[in-house]
C-alpha cells in the first residue's frame, strides 16, 4: 500500500487553489456570523423578556439542527418557491457559494450570540455600576466597558469558533461548492486514488488548523497578561480545539 | 393512505423518514459506545507513564480534531475497506454503517478523551491513596472509586458531546447510509418538495436534541446532588 | 427618636436633599422615611450595624438604586432613576465602592480620563492633564500607565478616588471604601480622604472607621433597620450619647 506520489503532486495544485475558496468562504461566514451574533447576543443578555426569548429560540434552532440540514433548506429548499426565483435575491440564492455563506453564517451567528451573551453576563456588576456612577450612559458604557470586556472574555471561545468554521466549510461540498472538500471529492472521482487525494486533503486541513491554533495561542498570550488582570493560563499540552459549546 | 399516516404534505414519505430516524439513532448509539471506549483509552494513555502512549494518544486527538468530520467519514469509507483487506489479507467489505460508526466514534473519542482526562484529574489524589490504603488494587481503585467520581465531573461536557453526535450522524448520508438525511434526499428526488422535507427533518433533529438536552440536565442535577456531599 | 439637631427645612443651598425616602425590596422595607440634608462642604458619616440600610441609602443618592417613594434632590434637581438625563445627575456626584471597581482593561490614566472624555467631551490633552494632576494629589501619579491588576488594594482605591474626582463632582459618596482592604492599606486611603475633606469637598461616607469619623465628620448619622436613629455632631454622638442602642454599638466598635 504505497502512496503514489505522482498523483499527489498532480492533485496538490488543484487542492491548494480550492483551499482559497475554503478560506474565502470561512471569512464570509465569520463576518456574517459576527454581524448577526453580536446584536443577537445583546438581546439575549438584555432586559427585554420577549426579545430574550426570541433570540433564545433562534439560538436553539440553529444549534439544535445539523448544519447540513440548514444548508439544504437554504440551497434546495428556497429555490423550490417561485416567489424566490422571481425575486431580486435570486442571483444570490441560486449560487451554492452564497447559500453556504447564508446558511453557515446564520449558524455561526447562533454560536457567537451565545458566547457574547455569556461574556456580557460575566462582567462583574461592580464594573457597570462604576460606569454608571461616573455618568456614562448605556451606549457609552457598552462601547467603552461592556463590549471590550466581553470581547476579551470571549476570545478563546471565538478562536475556537473560527476553527470550527473552517472545518464546517467542508459541508458546503454537499451542495456542490468547490471548496477544498468539494474539490477533493471531484479528484477522488477523477483519479480513482482516494488515499492520495484524501490524505493530501487531510494534510492541508491540518496545516490550516494547526496554523490557526498556534496563531490564536500566541494572540491570547499577547493580549491576556495585563489587560484583564488574569494571570496567563498555562497552555494545555495538546492544542485546545474544543468542539461546539 | 390509510393507517397511521404522517401525512403533513409529505406525500407518504413520513414513515420513511421515521425509519431513517431510527437508523440515525442506531448509528448514534453505536458510535457513542465505540467512541466512549476510544475516548477512555485515549484519556488513560494521555495520563499514563509511558511517553510513547502519551504521544500516540496526543497524535490521535490532535489529528482527528484538526480535520473536518466529513473528511474522516470519507477517509474511512474510501480507504477503510482497502486498508482492512490489506490487513486481514482477504477482501473485506466495509458497509456504510460500519464506516460511519467507526468514523464518528473516532471523532467522538478524540473530543471525549480530553473530557475524561479532565474528569479524572479533577478527582482529588487523596481518593487514590485512600483506596490503596484499603487494599484495593490499581484496577479496583480505578473502577470503583476514581471512575464514578470522574464521571460526575465529566458528565456535562460528555452530555454535550452526545448531543453534538446526533447532529453528526447526518454526515453519514454522504456515503449512502439510508439514515434520516438520506431518506430526505430520496423523498425530495421523488416529490420535488425540498423545503417541507428538510424543514421536517430539521424539526426531527431539533426534537431529538431538545429531549437529550432535558435528559442531560436531569442527569446533571442528580449527579451534582451526590457531588455536593463530597 | 431621631435627634433633630441638624434637621432643617429644605435649605436651598443643600447639595443633596433626601425627603421622606422609602425603599422596598418586594415586601421588605429597607428604608423608612429617611430625611437628610447635606450642605456644601459638610462631611457626613453614616454608620450602623449591617443590614441597617446604609448601603442602600447611599446608593439611592446617585441613583444606582431606585427608591419607592419620597425624593432625592441633587443641587435642587430631582433624581429620577428612569429619566433619560439620569446620567447627567450621576456625573455631578462621585462614588467610591468597596470593591474599587476599576476597569481592568484600561490603565490607571485611562480609567480616570474615560468619563471626562466621553461625557464632558474633554480633549485627550485636557483630560490627561487633569487626571495626572489628580493622580498626583492622591500620590499615585507614578503608576499612571499601569493596569489595576498591578496595583495593591490601597493603591487601587486611591485611583478610584482620583477617577471620581476627575469628573469635578459636587459631592463624593463613599460606600465602605476601606472594608475590602488589608489593615496596612486602610490608613493610606483614610489619609487621602482626610486630605480631600480638608480641601472642602462635600462627602457622605458609609464606614466602620470610627476614628476617621471622629476626626473628620461634621455629622454622624446612625442607622438601624432602615431608620435614622441619630443625626448628630461627633461630640454629641461619641461623648454625650443618650441612645442605649447606639451606646451598645459604639461599645462593640470600641468607639
Amino acid at each position: 500500500m504505497i502512496l503514489d506520489f505522482q498523483i499527489i503532486a498532480s492533485v496538490f495544485p488543484s487542492l491548494l487553489s480550492a483551499t482559497k475558496v475554503t478560506l474565502a468562504l470561512s471569512l464570509c461566514i465569520l463576518v456574517l456570523g459576527v454581524m448577526i451574533g453580536i446584536p443577537l447576543g445583546l438581546l439575549n443578555a438584555g432586559r427585554n423578556r420577549v426579545l430574550r426569548w426570541l433570540s433564545e429560540i433562534y439560538i436553539l434552532i440553529f444549534r439544535g439542527t445539523p448544519p447540513m440540514v440548514q444548508l439544504f433548506v437554504v440551497y434546495f429548499g428556497l429555490s423550490q418557491f417561485e416567489a424566490v426565483r422571481e425575486s431580486f435575491l435570486w442571483p444570490v440564492l441560486r449560487s451554492a457559494y452564497w447559500c453556504a455563506v447564508i446558511a453557515l453564517g446564520l449558524n455561526s451567528g447562533a454560536y457567537v450570540a451565545r458566547m457574547f451573551a455569556g461574556a456580557l453576563r460575566a462582567i462583574p456588576a461592580g464594573q457597570i455600576e462604576a460606569a454608571k456612577a461616573l455618568g456614562l450612559g448605556p451606549v457609552a458604557s457598552f462601547l467603552t466597558i461592556r463590549a471590550p470586556l466581553a470581547f476579551r472574555t470571549m476570545l478563546p471561545a471565538y478562536c475556537n469558533e473560527v476553527i470550527m468554521t473552517v472545518k464546517v466549510t467542508a459541508l458546503a461540498s454537499t451542495i456542490t461548492v468547490q471548496e477544498l472538500m468539494g474539490r477533493a471529492r471531484s479528484e477522488v472521482n477523477d483519479t480513482y486514488a482516494p488515499y492520495e487525494v484524501l490524505l493530501s486533503t487531510a494534510a492541508i486541513y491540518l496545516a490550516l488548523i494547526y496554523g490557526l491554533s498556534w496563531f490564536f495561542a500566541w494572540l491570547e498570550q499577547h493580549l491576556n497578561p495585563t489587560r484583564t488582570g488574569r494571570s496567563a493560563d498555562k497552555t494545555p499540552a495538546t492544542l485546545s480545539i474544543r468542539q461546539e459549546g | 393512505m390509510g393507517g397511521v399516516s404522517f401525512d403533513l404534505g409529505l406525500g407518504g414519505f413520513g414513515p420513511q423518514l421515521l425509519v431513517g430516524a431510527g437508523l440515525s439513532l442506531k448509528l448514534w448509539l453505536a458510535s457513542l459506545v465505540l467512541g466512549t471506549c476510544f475516548g477512555l483509552l485515549a484519556a488513560l494513555s494521555r495520563l499514563s507513564g509511558s511517553r510513547i502512549l502519551r504521544r500516540l494518544a496526543g497524535l490521535y486527538i490532535n489529528v482527528t480534531r484538526g480535520i473536518p468530520e466529513l473528511l474522516v467519514v470519507f477517509l474511512l469509507y474510501y480507504c477503510g475497506s482497502a486498508t482492512l483487506s490489506w490487513i486481514v489479507g482477504e477482501y473485506v467489505e466495509l458497509s456504510a454503517f460500519a464506516a460511519g460508526t467507526f468514523a464518528l466514534a473516532l471523532v467522538f473519542g478524540a473530543y471525549t478523551a480530553e473530557i475524561f482526562r479532565g474528569g479524572i484529574l479533577a478527582v482529588p489524589h487523596g481518593q487514590t491513596e485512600a483506596s490503596q490504603a484499603l487494599g484495593l488494587g490499581k484496577l479496583g481503585a480505578f473502577a470503583l472509586v476514581i471512575l464514578p467520581q470522574a464521571w460526575r465531573h465529566a458528565l456535562p461536557s460528555f452530555g454535550s458531546q452526545c448531543i453534538i453526535l446526533v447532529k453528526q450522524t447526518s454526515l453519514v448520508s454522504v456515503i449512502g447510509l439510508e439514515e434520516l438525511m438520506r431518506k430526505g434526499k430520496i423523498a425530495v428526488n421523488s416529490t420535488n418538495e425540498p423545503f417541507i422535507f428538510y424543514m421536517t427533518i430539521g424539526a426531527i433533529y431539533l426534537a431529538i436534541t431538545l429531549i437529550l438536552t432535558v435528559v442531560l440536565r436531569l442527569a446533571e442535577r442528580r449527579a451534582s446532588r451526590s457531588l455536593a456531599g463530597a | 427618636m431621631p435627634s433633630n439637631e441638624a434637621q432643617t427645612t429644605a435649605a436651598p443651598e443643600a447639595i443633596i436633599s433626601v425627603r421622606t425616602l422609602n425603599k422596598f425590596y418586594g415586601q421588605f422595607q429597607v428604608l423608612h422615611d429617611i430625611d437628610l440634608e447635606v450642605r456644601p462642604g459638610e462631611r457626613i458619616v453614616i454608620c450602623g450595624p449591617s443590614g441597617s440600610g446604609k448601603s442602600s441609602l447611599i446608593r439611592c443618592l446617585n441613583g444606582l438604586e431606585d427608591h419607592s417613594s419620597g425624593e432625592v434632590l441633587i443641587d435642587g434637581k430631582k433624581l429620577d432613576v428612569h429619566a433619560r438625563d439620569i446620567k447627567r445627575l450621576r456625573a455631578e456626584v462621585g462614588m467610591c465602592f468597596q470593591q474599587f471597581n476599576l476597569f481592568p482593561h484600561l490603565t490607571v490614566l485611562e480609567n480616570c480620563t474615560l468619563s471626562p472624555r466621553w461625557v464632558r467631551k474633554q480633549s485627550r490633552k485636557d483630560a490627561d492633564a487633569i487626571a495626572m494632576h489628580l493622580l498626583g494629589k492622591v500620590h499615585i501619579a507614578e503608576h499612571a500607565h499601569k493596569y489595576p491588576s498591578q496595583l495593591s488594594g490601597g493603591q487601587q482605591q486611591r485611583v478610584a478616588i482620583a477617577r471620581a474626582l476627575c469628573m469635578k463632582p459636587k459631592a463624593m459618596l463613599f460606600d465602605e471604601p476601606t472594608s475590602a482592604l488589608d489593615p496596612e492599606m486602610i490608613s493610606e486611603v483614610l489619609e487621602t480622604m482626610m486630605e480631600l475633606a480638608a480641601e472642602g469637598m462635600t462627602m457622605v461616607c458609609v464606614t466602620h472607621e470610627m476614628g476617621f469619623a471622629r476626626k473628620v465628620a461634621d455629622r454622624i448619622v446612625f442607622m438601624e433597620r432602615g431608620k435614622i436613629l441619630a443625626n448628630e455632631q461627633p461630640e454629641q454622638f461619641f461623648g454625650r450619647q443618650t441612645n442605649s442602642r447606639i451606646r451598645e454599638f459604639l461599645g462593640e466598635m470600641h468607639g
